[in-house]
């Protein structure tokens, strides 16, 4: 496994926001994490990144133990995160906020490369290079995370809501690109989507994450029909979702 | 009213405002990356006069690092400020990052009070007379029958040189757009691996340089050390950074010019009378600007969290 947290607890000040919750993702693969609102998904790629720290349970990354570890280690360990709400720097011009990316590398001339590649794949940043990040779209900002996260040179990247707050067409061409990245590049990704019919369409694997606790993992391949997943999703009252049940 | 008046007027009112723009970029640099208020920042100006001189409880001072060459002088007071605001860091600020930035700011205060103590401690609470670059202090002819002291010139210069150098690290290198992005947005900046204590401590190193810079220009313009006399331009300081926004150095600028400027036009053109409560009417000033534009003249993400 390239990345496996397990049974992590985690505490916001003095209620528990995940109860011992296991997720593994291998090099290669395409895992969702899905769940209502409040469920944790977002807690749990943060404890990954290392802004929340578990009060129990392991991490590890590549076999070596990720938890306690500051963000920028995080990062610098192989392990980028695209946070919900995209968080672009609305000040900085877009070649900027990629230059952020690029702020722990040293390997100036693949650092060149990857910034060629990274606007080839997103043509629209090459266009808006010296324009100020906060006035691109919507869409466009989440393309710039996502080109800014790659820059960053990740073995695994962790991508939450990437749908958040885009327009149906929009999204698709976003997950488009993160199955491209997996195909052509063989990126490793792991996605906290709220919807789970989007997510049996691109994940590998898929997790369904409801007040803090696990309820199923299993292969997309096994889940397609899309009962089980509901199921778990809401709890065994049909259609009644427990939504914010876990305050974040 | 004459126009030599108002040009050496003019020159006062931009030479002001220039040291309350360096004093403002000096509380904003930490606020923007840290969330910091950071009122121990004039002590660290005062520190850097009081080190001018030997420690001792004597009312006429002998001087120490200001008996040095000029150049020299300027680079041991600069240096040394700059470590006392990164002493700072390490021993007290680091440990409280994380809290909010009021229970920071209270912690500046008692880091302030430590400071002046010490001082007090040290070489007495009685003012000290100190003769700092006693060229600058003359005044200069510009043309028939305009003078303005020289030290104003400088004071403007300085500033200005000091802005262009900060716009150029903040444009063109790794580091300053690595501080602009955290000043929007520290734990996304980490998250992209950009180290967060570096960063910070890099703050301090600008603002404790900008305060080092300050103690000369100050100490040479008052002429006097007073252990208290970094806490009342701190004010005048703090309210600049509110004016003008917090969280934005151009902000920042903008304030330390609109306070310093209203500063010297009101004791120029306020009655007799009124001019004692100078200070007074710029409060009132600032009181109606922030009821005009509460988040600051210049917008910015940090205020708009507050909100």
């Amino acid at each position: 496994m390239l990345l496996s947290v397990e049974n992590i607890t985690v505490h916001y000040s003095r209620l528990p926001a995940l109860r011992e919750v296991s997720v593994s993702v291998d090099e290669g693969e395409i895992v969702c994490i899905v769940g209502p609102n409040g469920a944790g998904k977002s807690t749990t790629l943060l404890s990954i990144s290392g802004v929340l720290n578990p009060t129990s349970g392991d991490i590890t990354f590549d076999g070596k133990r990720i938890n306690g570890m500051s963000p920028e280690a995080v990062a610098r360990a192989g392990i980028s995160q695209v946070p919900e709400g995209r968080h672009v720097f609305t000040t900085l011009n877009v070649e900027e906020n990629l230059r952020i990316g690029t702020s722990m590398r040293d390997d100036r001339g693949e650092i060149e490369k990857d910034f060629k590649r990274v606007l080839e794949i997103f043509p629209v940043l090459a266009e808006r290079r010296r324009q100020a990040a906060g006035k691109l779209s919507g869409g466009e900002q989440q393309m710039l995370v996502i080109a800014r996260a790659l820059l960053t040179s990740p073995r695994i990247m962790t991508i939450d809501e990437p749908s958040l707050g885009l327009a149906p067409n929009l999204v698709d061409r976003v997950y488009e690109t993160l199955l491209d990245l997996r195909n052509d590049r063989g990126m490793t990704l792991l996605i906290v989507e709220q919807s789970s019919e989007r997510a049996l369409k691109a994940a590998d694997r898929m997790y369904v994450l409801r007040s803090g606790q696990m309820q199923l993992e299993g292969n997309a391949a096994d889940l397609q029909d899309g009962e089980k997943v509901r199921q778990a999703y809401f709890g065994f009252e049909e259609g009644v979702a427990h939504e914010g049940e876990v305050a974040f | 009213m004459d126009w030599p008046y108002i040009f050496q007027t003019a020159i006062s009112a931009l030479s002001f405002g220039s040291f309350y723009a360096l004093g403002a970029l000096g509380i904003g640099l930490l606020f923007s990356v840290l969330r910091l208020i950071n009122f121990a920042h004039g002590d660290f100006i005062t520190i850097g006069g009081y080190a001018l001189i030997v420690p001792s409880s004597a009312v006429v001072a002998t001087l120490s690092i200001g008996g040095f060459h000029p150049a020299l002088l300027a680079i041991c007071i600069i240096v040394l400020v700059t470590v006392v605001a990164l002493l700072s860091y390490f021993v007290v600020f680091q440990h409280v990052q994380n809290s909010s930035p009021a229970t920071m700011m209270i912690v500046s205060f008692a880091l302030g009070y430590v400071l002046q103590n010490v001082i007090v401690m040290i070489y007495e609470g009685r003012p000290k007379a100190v003769n700092l670059f006693p060229e600058l202090t003359g005044p200069i002819q510009i043309a028939d029958g305009v003078s303005v002291p020289l030290l104003q010139l400088v004071i403007i210069a300085v500033t200005w040189l000091l802005l262009i150098a900060l716009v150029l690290f903040f444009r063109r290198t790794a580091a300053g757009v690595q501080m602009r992005a955290a000043a929007e947005d520290f734990r996304m900046a980490r998250m992209l691996g950009v180290r967060g204590k570096r960063l910070i401590a890099l703050a301090f190193i600008l603002s404790g340089s900008l305060a080092g810079i300050m103690s000369l220009l100050f100490v040479t313009q008052k002429g006097v050390l007073m252990y208290n006399m970094g806490l009342s331009i701190m004010l005048f300081f703090f309210i600049a950074t509110v004016i003008g926004g917090m969280g934005s150095l151009i902000g920042a600028v903008v304030g330390g010019y609109a306070v310093g400027i209203a500063s010297v036009v009101l004791s120029a053109v306020l009655p007799e009378d009124v001019r004692p409560f100078r200070d007074a009417c710029v409060f009132l000033i600032v009181i109606i600007i922030l009821l005009w534009r509460p988040q600051g003249l210049v917008l910015t993400k940090a205020a708009r969290e507050r909100v």
